[in-house]
């Protein structure tokens, strides 16, 4: 049974509970402080140790109403896609699909090389940079951590060098029968944890219902999101366009780019490999 | 143009001069294959000496190869994560397993020539049979490929739009810096006679490369801007295009024309095959670079390359 996150934008009121419960549950270091200004958004980023992040769009017209202002919060999350871009790139298979359909990876098999990366289609898994000791912003800050869990990180970490960090859809959670921490702490059920199927149902009326009271609103990943890509575990209902909120329009899974690449670079080496050899052996004297 | 506060939409790479540098010899040990391959069981006393440098060249670098990765992944253990399993998607681990076979070819080549300059029994020969030759030639083109294919079957929007451009001139830069560094090595071995057809090579190389580059930026569009404008732009310009490819391309052409005096021919040879050789380590780390900043630009992130 595969199960994912339904996040719905109208109706987040941009408390980042989700953030927090996610962060508490899953020991995860802060990114240090950085005054944006935008918005309330203070976070800006999912990154190696940030698994949920709140987006806060803020909109205004000018009609012959006046000035209207609205907003729209939503909390961003990996998609846990059907074809994920970072599992393909996986070279240690520290990147797996565990039993819930949630990607997952393996921080005792992450050797830290990074390629992940740059293949996540929506910029959400990083590196969790180095073990720092607690001033360092953005580092895996062991020193704050009790000294009970303190051997654990270390392994998992590997003492250096890092590994790639996301959403584990909580999967400690899930095995004994909990619900995720961000969809637990979520006072608006804006966050709905379930069966992906449950899910899409309940993703559509809220839709059609919306769209009777006049309401812009749209899924996102529910069904294909195209590129190869296919569905997301993780959808959303946006109440604007996708890159309002930082969402790619057009997503493309990486790996559909290797057969061209393959082949562009097998007929440069043989293009090089017949002038070679007109070069060094045209001469007729073949031995 | 809506956006999140303009806020980068992907996470750029966390590659520096180590990666780089693992990129670059790669794609020298896929040229170097070539050359060797070329150079095979061929009567001219140069074509002996050129095979024997770049046989055990291929097998030096093969060997550092594994330790540059090493320093980027921080801990030796950590390479061997990359041996767990053989994953054809994913152009990291096959790469891996490339280098591994290459190794094992280039090692098998390199074991030959110390049999056949006796420094190992010559019965050992046997264990090396000459089908490594172009085995290790076609693992060296995949491994001047690979390092264009890890690139561009990513999410960054640069490397992304690069899909056929890039792997082609990766190929191309990686066997003009394999010319270039057996330049310098049949020039330190005195062997000059060779020279002349290794510098006809690297000029095939880099004007396939140059031409490759050129249509890159010309169909790339918007997309390409942070490799051809800006810094990184500037420093391409000048060390790979300029400094890597016209220089050196209108050097060999001199010596390829016009018979110079010995020592003025040997510089001219030294300092071309050392300009293709910095030009080829710039194109790899500019396109690092510029891939860094083409994930920061969330515009170009929106729709990304087909």
């Amino acid at each position: 049974m595969a199960t994912g996150f339904f996040t719905d934008a109208t109706l987040c009121i941009g408390c980042k509970a989700c953030e927090v419960a996610c962060k508490q549950w899953n020991e995860l270091p802060s990114d240090g402080f950085e005054f944006t200004g935008n918005s309330y958004d203070n976070t800006s980023q999912l990154s190696g140790t940030t698994w949920r992040h709140v987006d806060f769009v803020e909109r205004e017209s000018i009609d012959e109403n006046g000035i209207t202002a609205s907003w729209s919060m939503l909390s961003d999350v990996c998609k846990h896609c059907t074809n994920a871009g970072c599992l393909e790139a996986c070279p240690t298979g520290a990147i797996v699909r565990n039993e819930f359909g949630s990607v997952f990876v393996q921080p005792d098999i992450c050797n830290g090389c990074g390629y992940c990366v740059v293949s996540c289609p929506f910029g959400v898994i990083d590196l969790i940079e180095a073990v720092g000791n607690g001033d360092d912003a953005g580092k895996y800050a062991l020193a704050t951590l009790h000294e009970d869990r303190l051997n654990d990180r270390k392994t998992a970490l590997q003492a250096t060098g890092g590994v790639a960090g996301k959403c584990t859809l909580c999967y400690d959670r899930q095995r004994i029968g909990m619900v995720p921490a961000c969809a637990k702490a979520c006072p608006t059920e804006s966050i709905q944890f379930g069966e992906i199927e449950e899910l899409r149902e309940r993703a559509k009326r809220r839709v059609e219902t919306l769209l009777e009271r006049g309401v812009d609103a749209r899924l996102y990943g529910a069904d294909d999101v195209g590129g190869g890509i296919g569905s997301l575990n993780a959808f959303f209902l946006l109440a604007d366009s996708p890159e309002a909120y930082n969402l790619p329009v057009e997503p493309v899974l990486p790996s559909t780019r290797q057969a061209m690449g393959y082949a562009a670079a097998a007929a440069a080496a043989l293009a090089l490999a017949t002038l070679g050899w007109a070069i060094f052996r045209g001469d007729g004297t073949d031995a | 143009m809506k956006s999140y506060y303009d806020r980068p939409l992907l996470k750029g790479p966390h590659w520096g001069s180590n990666v780089v540098t693992y990129l670059f010899l790669g794609g020298i040990m896929g040229g170097l294959g070539l050359i060797s391959l070329l150079s095979d069981d061929r009567p001219e006393p140069e074509m002996k000496k050129l095979r024997k440098a770049t046989r055990y060249t291929a097998f030096a670098l093969a060997a550092i190869n594994p330790p540059i990765l090493i320093s980027h992944l921080g801990r030796p253990e950590r390479f061997l994560n990359m041996l767990r399993i053989v994953k054809f998607k994913s152009p990291m681990s096959l790469g891996v397993w490339g280098l591994v076979l290459y190794s094992g070819a280039a090692g098998a080549n390199a074991l030959r020539e110390l049999a056949d300059d006796g420094v190992v029994p010559r019965m050992l020969k046997f264990v090396a049979p000459s089908a490594t030759v172009p085995i290790q030639a076609l693992l060296g083109a995949f491994m001047a490929g690979y390092t264009g294919v890890l690139i561009s079957a990513t999410a960054i929007p640069l490397w992304a739009a690069g899909k056929r451009h890039i792997p082609a001139f990766s190929v191309c830069s990686g066997a003009a810096s394999a010319s270039a560094l057996a330049t310098l090595l049949s020039t330190l071995q005195g062997n000059h006679d060779v020279i002349p057809r290794l510098e006809r090579l690297e000029m095939a190389a880099a004007a396939l490369e140059i031409a490759l580059v050129a249509d890159f930026r010309k169909r790339g569009g918007a997309v390409t801007a942070p490799l051809f404008e800006g810094r990184v732009g500037k420093r391409l310009r000048d060390f790979t295009i300029i400094g890597g490819i016209v220089v050196p391309f209108a050097l060999n052409a001199i010596g390829g024309a016009f018979k110079l005096p010995k020592s003025i021919d040997a510089l001219r040879s030294i300092a071309a095959a050392t300009l293709t050789l910095v030009g080829g380590y710039v194109l790899r780390e500019s396109l690092i670079e510029a891939g860094k900043l083409s994930a920061n630009d969330p515009h170009v992130a929106f729709r990304q390359p087909s």
